[in-house]
């Protein structure tokens, strides 16, 4: 199997939206819709991730349309880049595949007082003490370590749990999506071996296109979306990147084995069997359900003890407490996710199961799930792009609530496979090329570098372009990236 | 014999061999050499018996690479050396090799899972032939 071009239809709806017609496949429930303009869709094309769209339309109890984001790319079963709905009253699905193996996987921002200017002079000096203190890498254990009964605490609180070792605060929570703990979760529905391989991982970044950077805002575009969110031009900030780690992993993993046969036994027909899937209400869903909102909970203690390493290495090296740094969090935002959420769809309100694989939850001004804080600018969408270029800050539009469930893209995209990426990087030396352009990298993988090169993306900023121009979240600000540790 | 194939955001095992035990063996090798960077400096000195059960053979082989990476990754041991026995039952295998190193035998990727989307194993006229792509 190699990479093959995407023959089927793709008809335009307007600039920035394609159709897949559910006629293109007998078995589609919905149409597939695709979020992207000219130049985005010919890269679209190139591979099978449209035929991922067409397939995800399968499932029982899908909702108005099978939805892609403009970063989509190929993945296993779903799309990396999709979004599906399914009611529970008509049949409605869950699907493991959906969520993704990194339960939770999403990103976090952090402000601070620190302009360009008071970060050069120790920019080395700083992306070196992250580097040697903030666990990243393959199969990498961390300075945390918690017994089975710590874990399931973690799993069922999320990082409110950490309150007793003094490792989160209220305003940490007040700025994690669902202040860091999705209810109903079971973690007597994780695994032995999920718990083991969590163990010491809670607080460790991983490996692949998981980061940790160090990024200055360039550009601001919306003054009082900026200003809610306590971010100004200029200003030093730090972008983490990482998920619910080996824990995680294994949940998913322990799901697919659980419903090798379940879609026979429901007499569900799919084209993939990564596309696994129960319906909401069977034994099977219901358990899933409960061990991946544990699993979710347990990703954003990993995001809270990344961004707690994080402040204490800022501290050494600045000499001042997080505190006087100004290093708060901006956002914490889940892009690997099932959520039961209220949409409007064919005019009729109603409850969903919306995943998210690799899109952002991105609710306009006003919404009730909108933390208070950002009630009057709607929810921060945290973009990470390439280590090059750029990440963004956007809100969410009411556009979202009409066309994706509540959601927007979730990163540039990949448009090189990962050994193109290498073959790409021959004889180059990625972190020298970075250092040119102001950004010091730091990798336990040389490979790994050259997989995750900037040229392994599409351009963040085409696909935060069509995501503004569709109305699903708007531009506030642009960051570039001065310093970055990888696994 | 093990090459792997491209998958945008992942990677793909494609193995072939003589004899579906040893189409088992290079598919264990092809794992720990998408993990490791150096599959050649790790040393078989250390000896661990897996056993796993199931009779349909492709999700045989998803337990099995899924046995392998959840031993690399909660005992930190990386395998190079595979002899796998299979019956009606499931299978039997010993796998040699040794603490991971970092420092000797260098970080390619962190596998997250063995994953199940264009899973294949079939036998052709010149042997056994399995696809199996991993999420990385």
């Amino acid at each position: 199997m190699g990479t093959q071009r995407y023959q089927g239809p793709l008809e335009k709806v307007n600039d920035y939206c394609w159709r897949i017609p559910k006629s293109y496949k007998p078995g589609m429930r919905v149409d597939g819709l695709i979020y992207a303009d000219e130049q985005l869709i010919e890269h679209i094309r190139e591979d099978q991730a449209p035929e991922q769209v067409a397939n995800v339309a399968f499932l029982p109890g899908i909702q108005r349309a099978s939805l892609a984001m403009p970063d989509i790319h190929w993945g296993y079963g779903f799309c990396i880049g999709g979004v599906c709905a399914t009611d529970p009253k008509q049949g409605g699905v869950i699907s493991p595949g959906g969520v993704g193996y990194d339960i939770n996987c999403g990103v976090r921002l952090v402000r601070s007082n620190l302009s360009l200017d008071d970060v050069a002079p120790y920019k080395e000096k700083l992306v070196e003490e992250l580097f040697r203190h903030v666990p990243a890498g393959t199969g990498q254990g961390g300075k945390y370590k918690f017994t089975h009964g710590e874990l399931d605490r973690l799993m069922r609180e999320g990082p409110r749990a950490l309150g007793r070792w003094d490792l989160v605060t209220e305003s940490d929570l007040a700025h994690t999506e669902a202040t860091g703990c999705l209810e109903g979760a079971e973690p007597q529905n994780v695994s032995q071996r999920a718990h083991e391989r969590g163990t010491d991982q809670c607080g460790t970044l991983g490996s692949g296109n998981h980061f940790l950077e160090v990024q200055v805002v360039d550009r601001v575009f919306d003054q009082k979306a900026a200003q809610a969110m306590g971010l100004a031009e200029g200003m030093v900030c730090v972008m983490i990147h990482s998920g619910s780690r080996g824990l995680g992993y294994q949940v998913c993993d322990d799901a697919l084995r659980m419903l090798r046969n379940v879609p026979a036994k429901y007499g569900i027909s799919l084209p993939d069997r990564q596309l696994a899937c129960a319906p909401i209400e069977s034994p099977e869903g219901q358990h899933y359900l409960g061990a991946m909102r544990a699993a979710a909970n347990f990703a954003w203690c990993n995001r809270q003890l990344l961004m707690w390493q994080t402040r204490e290495c800022f501290e050494r090296v600045f000499g001042q407490t997080w505190q006087q740094l100004g290093m708060t969090l901006v956002y914490d935002v889940a892009h690997n996710i099932a959520k039961f959420e209220r949409h409007r769809v064919d005019g009729e309100e109603k409850n969903v199961w919306v995943h998210r694989k690799g899109a952002t939850r991105a609710f306009p001004a006003h919404h009730p799930e909108v933390p208070p804080l950002f009630r009057s600018i709607g929810q921060p969408v945290i973009i990470p792009g390439d280590m090059g270029r750029a990440s963004w800050v956007l809100v969410g539009q009411p556009g979202s609530m009409e066309q994706t469930f509540g959601s927007a893209c979730h990163g540039a995209g990949r448009t090189l496979s990962r050994k193109a990426a290498v073959r790409h990087a021959q004889g180059r030396r990625i972190d020298r090329e970075l250092a040119q352009i102001g950004v010091v990298a730091r990798a336990r993988s040389h490979r790994g570098l050259a997989e995750e090169q900037p040229a392994a993306y599409k351009d963040v900023d085409l696909v935060v372009e069509v995501v503004d121009r569709a109305g699903l979240a708007k531009k506030v600000a642009r960051m570039r990236p001065i310093g970055v540790i990888k696994g | 014999m093990y090459e792997i194939f491209e998958h945008t955001a992942d990677l793909g095992l494609r193995i072939r061999a003589p004899s579906l035990e040893q189409l088992f063996a290079d598919a264990g090798r092809a794992l720990f050499s998408v993990i490791v960077a150096h599959l050649d400096a790790v040393r078989p000195i250390k000896r661990r018996e897996f056993a796993v059960e199931g009779n349909q053979r492709e999700y045989l082989l998803v337990d099995w690479l899924d046995e392998l990476l959840f031993t690399f990754e909660t005992q930190r041991l990386v395998f190079v050396e595979f002899d796998v026995r299979i019956d009606d039952d499931g299978l039997q295998a010993t796998a040699r090799g040794e603490p991971f190193d970092p420092d000797r035998h260098g970080t390619a990727h962190e596998v997250k899972a063995i994953t199940y989307h264009a899973l294949k194993l079939e036998r052709r006229p010149d042997g056994w032939l399995a696809e199996v792509i991993v999420d990385i």
